[in-house]
């Protein structure tokens, strides 16, 4: 009988505890659902946790979680951080930069000779190797290494990161890509021109839950309608303009609606909403859908999402969810599920609130359609088999 | 089934039917004046990235900005709504406004002026570029007009 197929992951950091973002998750999820199927399984890392600090705070080394093989590697030291902000800071504003300063940046954000060494003497042992997200320079050096074996599974978004020279080329010298959604796919062909029969869309699958708004109400005394948001706080997430529309928003409009929020990461509310957030910050799993079962909507105000789990397992919660417009991704899924909304400004945001809070017949038949989209595009089954027949092509 | 002003059929609801109900109706109350305000300059500060794209609202968002620039400084009625020693209050209350209008006018007329020439070099930028991008458009129509047909 022919041996499973071996397949590795590279990725900065790997998904354990609370502190690792989606792509991690993402990751190591699929990771898992291939150990499952009898496939054998390499996660190559590095020891750090924090990916400001890239600190190696985790043994190097080799040790086996839910059946995959980690192995951590230690991060490089010496990065010029001055050189390497000052370019980031240039291509932020897109400025234009050559190739060389593209290098300084990569040569200064998050290496490991280590993990490069490794990958030179063993990875002709993979069948396939699994990299992402695109934005690291760990993916950038890896991915040279043994491009015929590689596929980038990017987490693209629309973003000045996108338009390098040295990201291109990536993309291009890859054997092929492994996309969440299908915007994301069409930004990559329109970016870089892939060959699109080199491409396949993945996604990741949500695991079936059972949700219990009551307990969640009774818990926290939530009588009032609230909007929830769960994930990291910041402005790249759209955290402000968010805390902004539901202040003015319960302003303009009398309404007493609260807003609950899960995750991590500070935030500056205007006073007069202050009282009316009730922040939970990291909570567990059963605590988070909940809390997104008993919400009037989920309001996702990032534009730079390439999947977003959460909106996922909101509607899995049976919630409708408002998105913004801006974003490719997220009005994507709401288009093809039926299951939510999305804005481009406040007064539209204030419409769709208000429609979502005055007709609660609305409000289920949107958190219906969009728990079959999940359950129908999204079940591991359904991911499971996209991801390979990826693998096997 | 109608159900207000949306429909759910059998295969559920047609959310790009209601996302475009709701833009007519926005667009509807815009030109009403619902939305014309500090309120909205306020709650699009985070937004200005995304608007951009969107030549119309960023119009209507300008509007706003010059309707939210300059800050009330003038005297206001001065009350109090507990009646016990109301007229005490009121003239405590008048006392120290007059003081501190005195230390704030001139703070808040500076405030003022930095504000409406914030406002201007907006404007100017914004005059700036379309008159730069109409002049381009007639220029690429007028080379367009003299190549040959096909």
């Amino acid at each position: 009988m022919a041996s499973p197929p071996h397949i590795a992951f590279v990725s900065p950091r790997f998904s354990e505890g609370p502190t690792v973002g989606g792509a991690e998750t993402l990751l190591r999820k699929l990771a898992e659902r291939l150990v499952s199927k009898g496939w054998q399984v390499d996660f190559l890392t590095t020891c750090a946790r924090n990916h400001f600090t890239w600190d190696n705070e985790i043994e190097p080394g080799e040790k086996v979680i839910e059946g995959i093989t980690v192995r951590h590697f230690p991060v490089d030291g010496g990065r010029d951080l001055t050189a390497f902000f000052d370019v980031q800071s240039r291509i932020s504003r897109s400025v234009k930069i050559t190739r060389d300063e593209e290098l300084i940046w990569h040569r200064n954000n998050v290496n490991s000779q280590a993990l490069y060494a490794y990958l030179r003497t063993e990875g002709h042992r993979y069948d396939k190797i699994i990299m992402g997200p695109y934005l690291f320079a760990l993916v950038y050096f890896a991915s040279q290494i043994h491009p015929e074996r590689t596929l980038l599974l990017p987490c693209l978004h629309d973003e000045c990161f996108s338009t390098l020279k040295t990201i291109r080329e990536m993309f291009l010298s890859v054997s092929g890509w492994l996309f969440n959604a299908e915007p994301e796919r069409d930004l990559a062909i329109k970016l870089y021109g892939l060959d699109p029969s080199r491409s396949d869309v993945v996604g990741m699958g949500i695991e079936a839950f059972t949700a219990n708004p009551d307990r969640f109400r009774q818990r926290h005394g939530l009588t009032a309608p609230y909007v929830i948001y769960s994930g990291r706080r910041e402005p790249m997430k759209g955290t402000p303009l968010l805390l902004d529309y539901l202040d003015i928003f319960r302003e303009r409009t009398g309404k007493d609606i609260k807003l609950v929020l899960t995750g991590s990461g500070p935030y500056d509310p205007p006073t007069r909403l202050a009282p009316h957030i009730l922040d939970l910050g990291f909570v567990t799993e059963q605590e988070k859908h909940d809390a997104m079962a008993g919400a009037a909507a989920f309001c996702h105000p990032s534009t730079n999402e390439s999947f977003s789990i959460v909106i996922l397992e909101s509607w899995l919660a049976g919630t409708p969810v408002l998105v913004h417009a801006a974003g490719e991704v997220m009005p994507f899924h709401c288009r093809k599920s039926n299951g939510g909304l999305w804005f481009r400004n406040y007064p539209e945001f204030e419409e769709q609130l208000s429609l979502l809070l005055d007709y609660p017949e609305l409000r289920t038949a949107m958190g219906v359609a969009g728990q079959r989209y999940v359950q129908d595009e999204y079940a591991w089954k359904t991911v499971e088999t996209r991801l390979m027949k990826a693998l096997l092509k | 089934m109608s159900t207000g002003p949306f429909e759910i059929g059998a295969t559920g609801v047609d959310v790009e039917r209601i996302n475009a109900d709701i833009r007519e109706t926005v667009a509807a109350k815009m030109k009403a004046g619902a939305y014309v305000g500090a309120q909205l300059a306020r709650a699009e500060r985070f937004n200005l990235m995304n608007l951009k794209k969107d030549e119309n609202f960023f119009d209507f968002y300008m509007e706003s900005l010059r309707e939210a620039v300059y800050v009330d400084i003038n005297d206001f009625e001065i009350r109090e709504r507990r009646a016990m020693f109301a007229p005490l209050l009121v003239r405590l209350k008048k006392t120290i406004w007059s003081l501190l209008k005195f230390y704030t006018y001139r703070l808040w007329s500076q405030q003022n002026q930095v504000n409406g020439l914030l406002l201007s070099a907006t404007e100017e930028v914004d005059r700036k570029y379309r008159d730069q991008i109409k002049s381009l458009e007639a220029r690429l129509a007028k080379l367009e007009s003299k190549l040959p047909p096909g």
